[in-house]
């Protein structure tokens, strides 16, 4: 019998956040994990968005080989958005191409669900519990559950408390799906990713610093359950069983959200049309270069664009313009951007085309964004964490981990295992 | 066939009662008519909705940066439709030497944005009718059939009127000019159909000639051709046919993407 692996995502989680909530006895569970395996800051994906980063997990590979490089792309010769899916993922994820069965439960950008050896759930962005069951016999059971594909984020812009129940209700019925798999189907994999993590820590990242914040205790106890859950794993593996903990990125406080698009029209580098709204859609001849979310800066190519502008031999300038304007931003004194990558220095693959030009990875602080139409450079809105790109973590127990490169990336994982 | 045919009618019949229903509540307005194919096709629903007399003028914002084509096909047309025609120009910023020569493209720009906000405070419009459409600005589209502007332009988000997409009745502030966009439901591919249908003249920077054709000109005039063979109407409409199937299949997709941004507006994404 070959060994089996688990593997449990905590979208979102920091290093730091793991390691804190081990030591002062939140996690026991993982905290005993820790003690015989390897545990590890790990790097996100470029940009480090859920589901570039779970793209990269599952296929093993960069963005430029599997084909996203975020939330939203543009239309071929257009500026029109489309928000790229499971379709779009041009590699196979790892439980195409093992052997064995594998039970696979809400792992983002797997939307529209597709046939697999086994059970696969599909994860943010889901929309349609019809269309994100594999196989879709297990719906109905699913909806016994109470099985929510996702936390409703909409309700913590109307009321903390809501949206907290709503996390709660969600992780409760991802547990009873996970139980209920795990002791009705025959796997060799079992993958449970959970993600009202990240949603705590885009809203409530302050709660989590604060111990007197109305919502502390809600917040620790998100992470107690979850650690209730990893020691149920845990005791009912087997000797040679590997058990792999990870997050997708990591997370850190937000002092301020920073619009690129902003600053690139305030440059002369976009502008958009007359008397329209200053959004992607509208840009117009003159744009140099545009930013889609989160810090994802596209050249607008003759030819390429409809409204293209520069010319394949202006490239190189512009390029050099825009990394000088970059690294000397600064908001009330501090260094708004730590580092700027252009696309052959990150990414490698057939799908260099369609990769951003440039990338930009913020400093302490700092949330960079791609949305267009903002009013002003920058500004503090009900988010109080953001994502980082180099504390996510891993933990890995009964697992080899002499492939891994030190600190490991979020593509590594699968080495562990396959 | 008539399945299309059913579509083009329903649309036309909406557009033609948008139009109708706005003046009646409007007299001083005007339509922008930036030479393009979506703006022909208003002005042509314009001369359907009033009998082939339209009863305010037509504006049109002159960069005097336009291809020739535009000219010529604005000047054949206008007085070929009896049109009332405004051509209206930033001549202080021409004069202070801001030309298409100079700046270029940016101050292009400028020409139109303050052209137009002169000619709306000269003419005292308390409406413009324009033809965008939704489709132009993907799904993310917030403009409604009548959208409040104030007198700097911006949106009034909190005057916003309440009625979703395809119910229109609204009156604008007495300091405002109201957008109606009757033009607003139509895909492009409805656009060149009904070019088609009802034989609207477009000019021939549409049609591709040495493998590039412009897939919008006029009040975007400074945009740049893209690769296509299509030099007839039938060609564009099968290139859009066969780039829209993967694009866009059905109205289903439309409103997942709807609910997908929605999700990830509500986590910061948009
Ligand atoms: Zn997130």
């Amino acid at each position: 019998m070959n060994a089996k692996t688990v593997i449990i995502g905590l979208d979102g989680v920091p290093y730091a956040m793991i390691k804190d909530f081990a030591a002062s006895g939140v996690m026991p569970n993982t905290a005993r994990l820790i003690d015989g395996g390897f545990f590890s800051p790990m790097r996100s994906s470029m940009p480090e968005i859920s589901n570039v980063a779970w793209s990269s997990m599952i296929t093993g590979k960069n963005p430029a080989e599997h084909g996203i490089f975020g939330f939203m792309e543009l239309h071929p010769n257009s500026y029109r958005m489309r928000f790229p899916n499971y379709n779009d993922l041009k590699a196979p994820p790892f439980w195409e191409t093992c052997q064995g069965k594998s039970v696979i439960i809400n792992v983002p950008s797997t939307y529209p669900v597709r046939g697999a050896n086994g059970v696969l759930i599909s994860g943010f962005v889901s929309i349609d519990l019809n269309k994100s069951v594999y196989p879709p016999s297990l719906i109905p059971t699913l909806k016994e559950f109470d099985y929510r594909l996702d936390v409703d984020a909409q309700k913590a812009h109307k009321s903390m408390d809501l949206f907290l129940e709503d996390v709660e209700q969600t992780l409760q019925a991802r547990i009873r799906a996970a139980r209920h798999l795990w002791n009705y189907c025959d796997w060799q994999t079992f993958m449970l990713v959970f993600t009202g993590t990240d949603r705590l820590l885009h809203f409530l990242y302050d709660a989590y610093e604060d111990p007197n914040h109305p919502h502390h205790a809600a917040f620790v106890d998100h992470f107690r359950t979850i650690d209730g859950v990893v020691g149920e794993i845990a005791a009912r593996l087997g000797e040679s069983d590997r058990l792999i903990m990870h997050s997708d990125h990591g997370f850190e406080r937000l002092d301020y959200d920073v619009f690129v698009n902003h600053l690139l029209a305030e440059k002369g580098y976009l502008h958009f049309k007359t008397g329209q709204d200053a959004i992607i859609e509208n840009i117009c001849f003159g744009t140099k270069a545009f930013a889609l979310d989160p810090a994802r800066i596209y050249l607008n190519y003759k030819g390429r664009y409809p409204c293209g502008t520069v010319e394949a031999a202006e490239a190189e300038a512009v390029l050099r313009d825009l990394e000088s304007l970059f690294a000397a931003l600064e908001i009330e004194g501090r260094k708004v951007i730590r580092s700027i990558h252009r696309k052959q220095d990150v990414y490698s693959g057939p799908y260099m085309d369609d990769a951003p030009d440039l990338l930009l990875i913020a400093d302490h602080g700092f949330n960079l964004k791609g949305k267009a139409a903002s009013d002003r450079l920058y500004s503090k809105g009900i988010f109080t964490g953001k994502h980082t790109y180099d504390t996510a973590f891993l933990l890995a127990a009964n697992c080899d981990t002499s492939r891994l490169p030190a600190p490991p990336a979020v593509s590594d994982i699968t080495r562990l295992f396959t | 066939m008539n399945r299309t045919l059913t579509h083009l009618d329903k649309l036309e019949d909406q557009s033609i009662f948008i139009i109708r229903e706005a003046y009646s509540q409007f007299r001083d307005v005007a339509m922008l008519w930036s030479i393009g194919k979506d703006s022909t096709c208003l002005l042509w629903l314009m001369r359907k909705a009033f009998f082939g007399n339209l009863p305010f003028p037509v504006l049109h914002i002159d960069t005097s940066y336009k291809f020739k084509e535009i000219y010529q096909f604005r000047d054949m047309y206008a007085k070929e439709w009896n049109l009332n025609l405004i051509v209206a120009r930033n001549e202080d910023a021409l004069a202070g030497g801001l030309g298409p020569d100079k700046g270029k493209f940016r101050c292009c720009n400028e020409l139109k944005t303050i052209a137009l906000k002169q000619a709306i405070a000269k003419q005292k419009f308390k409406a413009l009718y324009l033809g965008i459409r939704r489709d132009e600005h993907g799904i993310r589209a917030k403009e409604r059939v009548f959208s409040p502007r104030d007198e700097d332009f911006e949106w009034d988000y909190k005057n916003q009127p309440p009625e979703l997409w395809d119910q229109y009745k609204t009156k604008a502030a007495e300091e405002e000019h109201l957008r109606i966009h009757p033009l607003l439901g139509w895909r492009e591919i409805d656009v060149w159909e009904y070019v088609k249908r009802e034989n609207i003249p477009v000019t021939s920077l549409y049609f591709a000639s040495k493998g590039r054709r412009f897939r919008s000109i006029g009040c975007e005039s400074c945009c740049g051709p893209v690769d296509s063979e299509a030099d007839t109407i039938d060609r564009i409409i099968d290139e859009l046919r066969t780039t829209k199937v993967s694009e866009r299949s059905g109205r289903a997709q439309d409103k997942e993407s709807d609910y997908m941004m929605q999700k990830l507006r509500s986590l910061g994404y948009m």
